[in-house]
């Protein structure tokens, strides 16, 4: 061991150089894979949405002045429900993915302690229309779905649909159906009885956190009074005759509404699925921007030792053929350069994971960014050290191949 | 001399094509990522309002007039007050300028009816024009008396003009905004700030600035039914809901936000004292439900503080730092390896008189050679990472553009990066003594 420590601290430049690349790359891949699997999160979260290319969403309709009252929405909704090929329609304060508004509560089980942060979709018919897949209970009933709240609803008491992750959350291990859910701390918070429980369902305000909460969403009946934004979910029963019926709901709700909508801002009728899209489309950027930069880095990296190795290679063939000389077998020196690498690249691994730790700390303090979860570092330590090896392989091959007779040779 | 380091680099670049690539394009993805995230960082920092902005403050306080049961804290400095509270702020003049204001967006359409068009503009109680440094092309802005009698007067901009008018000079004419027209006093040149940085909440989503159209006073935009584009916050008692849009019925809702000029921190704490008295007055006579909390923000921490630059922006900027900082170390190490593998020539100048300073600056030299050629290089990446920026769905991809600021920044960047790396190898190939190198060579 001691033949490979003690070169590199009498060369120290190259092996420092190594131990820094090394650490700052660490650094700057591990806190950039962190950043990538945040964004990741609502990318591959289900949404529940069954068929995106069945749902049409018309939204942006914002009136002029007070709300439109319910029933001049449910009016819209009749003449929606008209429109050949619709198999249900259904009106929401806000839909998944729609962003213009959010409902959000802090809901705890009646008795328990057990808190999520919940997002509330109020509207009728939600379960036909986005095609959510009931997992335990029923859906709401025909009377349930004609409540009109005076005011959103949010906090009137009432049926509710939750979904199974926040089913989880409230009542661990328990059957969520039947129990009471209240939202807010408040003696006289709303109640909430869970009716039925969907598989998922995403929050429509999903930010840019990595959040366990992104599938903690409910379901209320009802349309909610005094919105100004309503939003209309329009499913159709072949994906084929979608391009037609939106083109109707654009037609109906134009003549409904048209002339009470504020002037320069205009409706978005689109198929669910682009809605998803364009909304999903800057995390998706950032994901492959993040991931590029990664990649350049570690790329960058192995190159960066790779030339490192293979000049202290060159500097040291005539040792290396004096040690052959006197005995060392190829694979000796092969393990030799790999011990090396190990060693210095190990250094840097120690000093970068100090630096990752730093930098994660930083930013959480500047940025609301989350604590970088631990397993990160091991892992990001045993991808170094294998591009370490991968990086060290041909200097070590070239190492191995002097041969002896370079001993004798003059200086 | 220089001239003969010049072709000597060149010279030795040429023996190892491949090598020279690979650091000089090293060196170019490292300058280029840092340039791309630079340029986008450099339009969304710096002053709103060039030469203004910095003495400008916003006025916050909690003016809530009743218990709010479901939100009972007051987490985030709010700058909406009612249009009374904006008024007795703007009438004590206790700063150098003050106006109150909100964003409206309504139709302007001319007398006849027969042309109109979507405008932005904002309602404001004060000279908001001369405030903000709005340039009048023609007319006036109105006057204090205008104001106070509520006279419906408008200054309207030079595209707004045109498109209503077919004229730049439109004073004196009538435009119709909401029941009323409105006399024409004033155009101002087209002007938008270079990043949102007032009436945050409702030009939420935005980070560069929205064109204003008009500018009218408050009172007399609502007495003809134009109000600010979003109500605000609405207390018990309105008949309007908790949110609407270009309602004028907006008489106990929270809508206006009061700015103010103040030149010295002198004034700063001065105007501070004033505003803490005059909302604590308020709290302690029973008008406003909760304690105050006011305060002044200037403009930049309040931009700051309502995150208008998105988080990204600095982040990735961090990130192409870190970046660039590897590739400096990552050529810096090649460098070195190809300085020293030449150690046997640098002894052999040496030995025949070429002093430590004179190899060093050979080598220089030469690695600002290849920094100019990773800068060369790094010219048509920094172009297509801002071309991929401005095809992101971002809010910011407007500012991803290439200027001539943005190229001098990268030739400097370049050449003092192609410096600065082989500052390290440059030293440590100068000194190693002569002829111990001959001797192994």
């Amino acid at each position: 061991m001691r033949h490979i420590v003690k070169p590199l601290f009498r060369h120290r430049m190259m092996p420092l150089l190594v131990v820094l690349q090394v650490a700052l790359a660490c650094a700057i891949a591990c806190n950039a894979l962190f950043l990538l699997q945040q964004k990741l999160v609502p990318i591959l979260t289900p949404d529940g949405v069954g068929h995106p290319d069945r749902l049409i969403v018309a939204w942006d309709m914002i009136p002029k002045g007070q709300p439109w009252p319910a029933p001049r929405l449910l009016e819209v909704e009749r003449a929606l429900r008209g429109i050949p090929g619709v198999a249900a329609v259904g009106m929401a304060g806000a839909l998944p993915m729609t962003t213009n508004a959010y409902m959000n509560g802090n809901v705890h089980g009646d008795g328990l302690h057990a808190k999520g942060d919940t997002s509330v979709y109020i509207g009728d018919h939600l379960v036909d229309v986005l095609g959510l897949q009931l997992v335990a209970g029923r859906d709401f009933s025909a009377a349930e779905q004609a409540t009109q709240y005076k005011n959103i609803g949010i906090n009137d008491n009432g049926p509710t649909i939750i979904t199974q992750a926040l089913a989880e959350q409230l009542f661990p291990g328990g059957d969520a159906l039947g129990k009471v859910v209240r939202i807010g701390d408040d003696a006289d918070a709303a109640r909430r009885t869970v009716v039925g429980v969907v598989a998922h369902l995403m929050r429509n305000k999903f930010g840019q956190d990595d959040r366990a909460d992104i599938d903690y969403s409910m379901l209320f009946p009802g349309i909610p009074g005094n919105w100004p934004i309503p939003v209309f979910g329009i499913r159709v029963s072949h994906a084929a005759e979608a391009a037609h019926v939106r083109k109707a709901v654009k037609a109906i709700v134009q003549r409904e509404l048209g002339t009470e909508m504020v002037q320069g801002i205009h409706p978005v009728y689109e198929m669910y699925g682009d809605l998803r899209n364009r909304m999903l489309a800057r995390s998706k950027a950032a994901v492959w921007l993040l991931a590029g930069v990664s990649l350049i880095v570690l790329l960058v990296t192995v190159v960066g030792i790779m030339g490192l190795t293979s000049y202290w290679v060159q500097q040291r063939t005539r040792q290396i053929g004096i040690r052959r000389a006197l005995g060392a077998r190829r694979g000796d020196i092969l393990r030799e350069v790999r011990a090396e690498n190990l060693l210095v690249v190990g250094a840097g691994i120690v000093l970068g994971m100090a630096l990752t730790y730093a930098i994660n700390l930083w930013l959480m303090r500047h940025y609301e960014l989350a604590r970088l979860p631990w397993p990160y570092l091991p892992y990001g330590a045993a991808l170094m050290l294998l591009l370490g090896q991968l990086a060290v392989w041909l200097p070590a091959r070239r190492a191995a191949g002097v041969p002896p007779v370079v001993a004798t040779r003059a200086a | 001399m220089f001239k003969y380091y010049l072709t000597l680099a060149l010279r030795r670049c040429r023996q190892n094509l491949p090598m020279v690539a690979l650091l000089a394009l090293t060196m170019a993805v490292g300058i280029a990522s840092c340039m791309t995230a630079l340029t986008i960082f450099r339009a969304l920092s710096g002053e709103a309002l060039p030469g203004i902005s910095p003495y400008l403050y916003v006025a916050t306080m909690d003016a809530r007039e009743a218990v709010d049961k479901d939100n009972p804290d007051y987490k985030q400095p709010d700058s909406y007050v009612g249009l009374v509270d904006a008024r007795a702020l703007v009438d004590a003049h206790r700063a150098r300028q003050q106006a109150a204001l909100a964003q409206s967006l309504t139709t302007m359409g001319t007398a006849d009816g027969k042309r109109s068009t979507q405008a932005f503009g904002l309602m404001a109680y004060g000279p908001v024009l001369s405030m903000f440094g709005v340039p009048l092309r023609y007319g006036r802005p109105w006057t204090a008396a205008e104001q106070a009698s509520n006279a419906p007067v408008v200054v309207i901009d030079t595209r707004t003009a045109l498109k209503l008018f077919g004229t730049e000079d439109a004073v004196g004419r009538s435009v119709t905004m909401g029941r009323r027209g409105f006399r024409v006093i004033g155009v101002a040149a087209p002007w938008k700030p270079r990043m949102v940085f007032f009436d945050l909440q409702r030009n939420q989503g935005n980070v560069q600035g929205q064109e204003q159209n008009f500018f009218v006073p408050a009172q007399a935009a609502l007495d003809a039914g134009v109000g600010p584009f979003t109500s605000g916050e609405c207390g018990k008692g309105s008949d309007i809901p908790k949110i609407s849009f270009q309602s004028a019925a907006v008489a106990n809702c929270r809508w206006v936000e009061t700015w103010v000029r103040l030149d010295t921190p002198a004034d700063v704490s001065a105007y501070d004292r004033f505003l803490s008295g005059y909302a604590d007055a308020q709290h302690d006579a029973g008008r406003f439900a909760y304690p105050p909390h006011a305060g002044l923000y200037g403009t930049q921490a309040w931009m700051t503080q309502n995150h208008v630059v998105p988080d990204d922006v600095h982040l990735n900027l961090m990130l192409a730092g870190g970046f660039l900082l590897l590739c400096l170390v990552n050529v810096a190490g090649l460098l070195a390896a190809r300085f020293l593998r030449r150690q046997g020539d640098v002894a052999i100048r040496r030995a025949l008189g070429a002093s430590k300073r004179h190899v060093f600056v050979q080598h220089l030299v030469e690695t600002g050679l290849l920094g100019l050629v990773g800068g060369v290089l790094a010219l048509p990446l920094t172009w297509l990472g801002l071309w991929i920026v401005r095809m992101q769905p971002v809010s910011y991809a407007d500012a991803a553009r290439f200027s001539l600021g943005v190229f001098v920044i990268l030739l400097a960047l370049s050449v003092g990066v192609g410096l600065l790396v082989g500052i390290l190898p440059a030293w440590r190939v100068c000194r190693q003594p002569p002829a111990l190198q001959i001797k192994l060579a």
